[in-house]
């Protein structure tokens, strides 16, 4: 176990010195940030940070009404009285940006109609909004019409028509939704963070395979089994790559929560990040690592040479990123006989799992266990065979292992 | 002397080829041991069981008459060489020694010593692939002895050095022998073996050959040969008593003695017509037993057998 932790320090130490490793550990969050916040840039221009100034000219005594209707729905409106003529506005607006007068006056009731002037630049998303201001307007004709309180409020009620599939029967109220959404969310941001993990450990556990062949082609790996066990050696890449993942998951978060946190400004993160789900989601990455780094290792250990990569090695290199062809198929239906088979399949079983478990709100903790179990043994299983080939593959110098050697091995 | 390492019955196949057949030696404290053989002979694959980088079939290895083989306590130099590329010369070497569990205080001091040995001075934090290869393999030595190991063990240590680093390296094994430590040489330069070792093994397709000390090997195999150079007819030479065996080959004549003749005595029997422009008298070399094994002719062994049998009868 020293030893293990020996190597494993060994090739931490050995990549946080390597250039190329620190450069490509910060280059991929930097330039997701960087786009990220380009595309926000480039795509905020429309709505989120630009009011529209609205001049109203109200005849109707509706000021109030319309004001209480923009802080209700919280538009990007601006509102302003103004006594301004109808024939002057076309002069106003042609030097004016992101403006608007609005003249309510009887038209409304005799003609159905309520003038709204725009300037040239003027968001089509919020002339649309302005739809809702027909509700105030409505209010004042039905006051003026007499009705009393009761009749008011039973007439000015909107009617909508709201769609209820079979599952969401019983659970239909404002509250139940909004707590919906929360929970949504509270599986949706774990998820995220743990399939970050997965992603960065995996794609850092690569370097597992790169680092086996490595040795064997600088051929020192005979020196280090001179003081250390094939297990000890193997052991301590798979730790080693590991903390290296982390590393680069840290990076990553370092640079990504303060930029989702700037973008989404008033998300929680936090809040619906430490929930008990990201324990079982942080497990899934973790073993999901373990069964993919043991591969990389084992097949690493039988080749001298990337470059010479035979079929069936590039073949094994890329079973971890096979889930990703059924990201889709999965997505939309995550119940499907598809999605669970995968979820049973160790190879699938890391990505699918954590993808339908934040997909799904009814989670079967039968399917999750079995899952669970299956991908544990399989872990146990890949460990050993890894050990088995790495034992042998590491030594044989000059020449890559063929499928056949390499099953002879694993029966050893 | 102590025998330190101690091999017995070690047997190994490949597969269904056997590649050592009851292998036995054993090395001392303060002795250099050499084992030699062709390529392919299994030097290697013996070194690899006795380092646990293999597990023999058969046999036992034992290190001070304890089965556990101390790992820390043994250095090696294998024969492919090789040592992390982009790495710095200082960290390859603290690790190397912390594998060993050997003091990194101690193991840094003595690093820079052995790097000014040398001439490798301000070079400990030069990126391994910096070095020239000889340079890489001085490191690779010092990596093998950084941890006073009681046992090395060195596969060809002096393939691709020039003369002068392999006159440090020959003086610095032979401190470190001087030193009390077990040293098992494996090499193909049988000049060298000579010079330094104070035993050998030899060994082919898998098996013992010769094993004694360098004095013994050659007082049992390296009889003395006569070189003449000039034209001289078969007849005649065939005519000189006490020839085991005779090479002709142009101008050139070898003539392998018998085991027990005295020089001086043997030159006057030659006969006062012989053409000689030149002649050497020496003994047999290492070299010219080992390729005499190594080819599998077996002549000096069968002769030498033979002269006996001659002798006896």
């Amino acid at each position: 176990m020293r030893n293990t932790m020996k190597v494993a320090k060994w090739e931490v130490k050995r990549n946080l010195k390597n250039k190329s490793f620190v450069i490509g550990l910060f280059l991929t969050p930097i330039l997701m940030v960087v786009f990220g916040f380009l595309g926000n840039l480039m795509g905020g221009d429309t709505s989120d940070n630009e009011t529209a100034k609205i001049y109203v000219h109200d005849e109707l005594n509706t000021f109030a009404n319309l004001e209480a209707t923009v802080e209700q729905y919280k538009l990007p409106f601006e509102l302003e009285r103004t006594n301004i003529q109808e024939a002057d506005v076309e002069k106003k607006l042609k030097n004016a940006e992101n403006t608007a007068y609005f003249f309510i006056d009887n038209r409304a009731f005799n003609e159905g109609t309520l003038p709204f002037y725009t300037s040239e630049d003027f968001p089509e998303s919020i002339s649309s909004q302005v739809q809702i201001f027909t509700e105030a307007v409505k209010l004042v004709q039905m006051q003026n019409l007499g009705l009393t309180e009761d009749q008011l409020a039973a007439v000015s009620t909107p009617i909508t028509i709201q769609a209820l599939s079979v599952d969401e029967l019983g659970e239909n109220s404002e509250k139940e939704q909004a707590m919906d959404q929360e929970q949504l969310m509270q599986r949706i941001v774990p998820g995220v963070f743990a399939g970050v993990i997965l992603l960065s450990i995996i794609f850092t556990g690569m370097m597992i395979f790169q680092s086996a062949s490595q040795e064997k082609k600088d051929k020192i790996a005979e020196i280090i089994l001179s003081s250390v066990t094939p297990g000890e050696l193997m052991q301590g890449k798979i730790v080693g790559y590991f903390v290296l993942g982390l590393v680069q998951v840290l990076v990553f978060f370092a640079f990504g929560i303060p930029f989702i946190l700037w973008a989404m400004n008033d998300l929680p993160l936090f809040e619906y990040l430490f929930v008990p789900e990201l324990l079982l989601f942080l497990l899934i990455a973790v073993l999901g690592y373990l069964l993919f780094a043991a591969i990389f290792v084992g097949i690493g250990a039988t080749m001298s040479d990337i470059s010479t990569a035979g079929n069936f090695q590039g073949l094994v290199i890329m079973i971890p990123f096979v889930s990703f062809f059924f990201i889709g198929p999965v997505a939309s239906d995550p119940t499907s006989i598809l999605a669970q088979v995968l979820s049973y399949v160790p190879f699938t079983s890391p990505v699918i799992l954590l993808f339908r478990l934040v997909m799904l709100d009814q989670w079967s903790w039968v399917e999750i266990s079995v899952s669970l179990a299956i991908l544990i043994m399989s872990v146990w299983l890949f460990m050993k065979l890894a050990g088995k080939i790495f034992k042998v593959g590491i030594l044989l110098y000059g020449k890559n292992a063929t499928p056949g050697e390499i099953w002879k091995w694993m029966r050893a | 002397m102590d025998v330190l390492l101690s091999v017995e019955g070690l047997e190994k196949s490949f597969k269904d080829k056997k590649v050592l057949h009851n292998i036995s030696f054993d090395v001392r404290k303060g002795e250099i041991m050499a084992i030699l053989g062709p390529n392919g002979a299994g030097k290697s694959t013996t070194i690899r069981n006795i380092m646990g980088i293999m597990y023999p079939d058969e046999g036992k290895i034992t290190f001070h008459g304890y089965n556990e083989i101390p790992r820390n306590k043994i250095g090696y130099l294998p024969e492919e060489r090789g040592l992390y590329k982009n790495v710095k010369v200082i960290d390859i070497l603290l690790y190397l020694a912390d594998l060993k569990d050997y003091p990194q205080k101690k193991a840094k001091e003595r690093a820079l010593t052995y790097l000014k040995k040398f001439d490798l001075e301000g070079k400990e934090h030069v990126k391994m692939e910096e070095l020239s290869k000889g340079m890489a393999q001085k490191v690779q030595f010092i990596s093998s002895i950084l941890h006073e190991p009681e046992l090395l063990i060195l596969d060809e240590p002096f393939s691709g050095l020039d003369p002068l680093s392999q006159e440090l390296l020959k003086e610095e094994i032979r401190n470190l022998a001087r030193n009390g430590a077990a040293i098992l040489l494996s090499s193909h330069q049988m000049n060298v073996v000579e010079e330094m070792c104070d035993r050998l093994f030899m060994i082919q397709q898998g098996q013992k050959v010769i094993y004694g000390t360098l004095d013994d090997v050659k007082m049992k195999y390296a009889n003395f040969k006569c070189t003449i150079r000039g034209k001289n007819d078969l007849e005649k030479i065939e005519q000189i008593p006490d020839v085991q065996r005779i090479e002709s080959k142009e101008d050139s004549t070898v003539l392998y003695l018998h085991k027990d003749i005295t020089p001086a005595k043997w030159l006057k029997k030659l006969p006062d017509d012989m053409v000689i422009n030149e002649l050497v008298m020496d003994r047999i070399s290492l070299h010219e037993i080992f390729i005499d094994v190594a080819t599998n002719k077996n002549l000096l062994l069968a002769n030498e057998q033979m002269g006996e049998g001659d002798e006896h009868a």
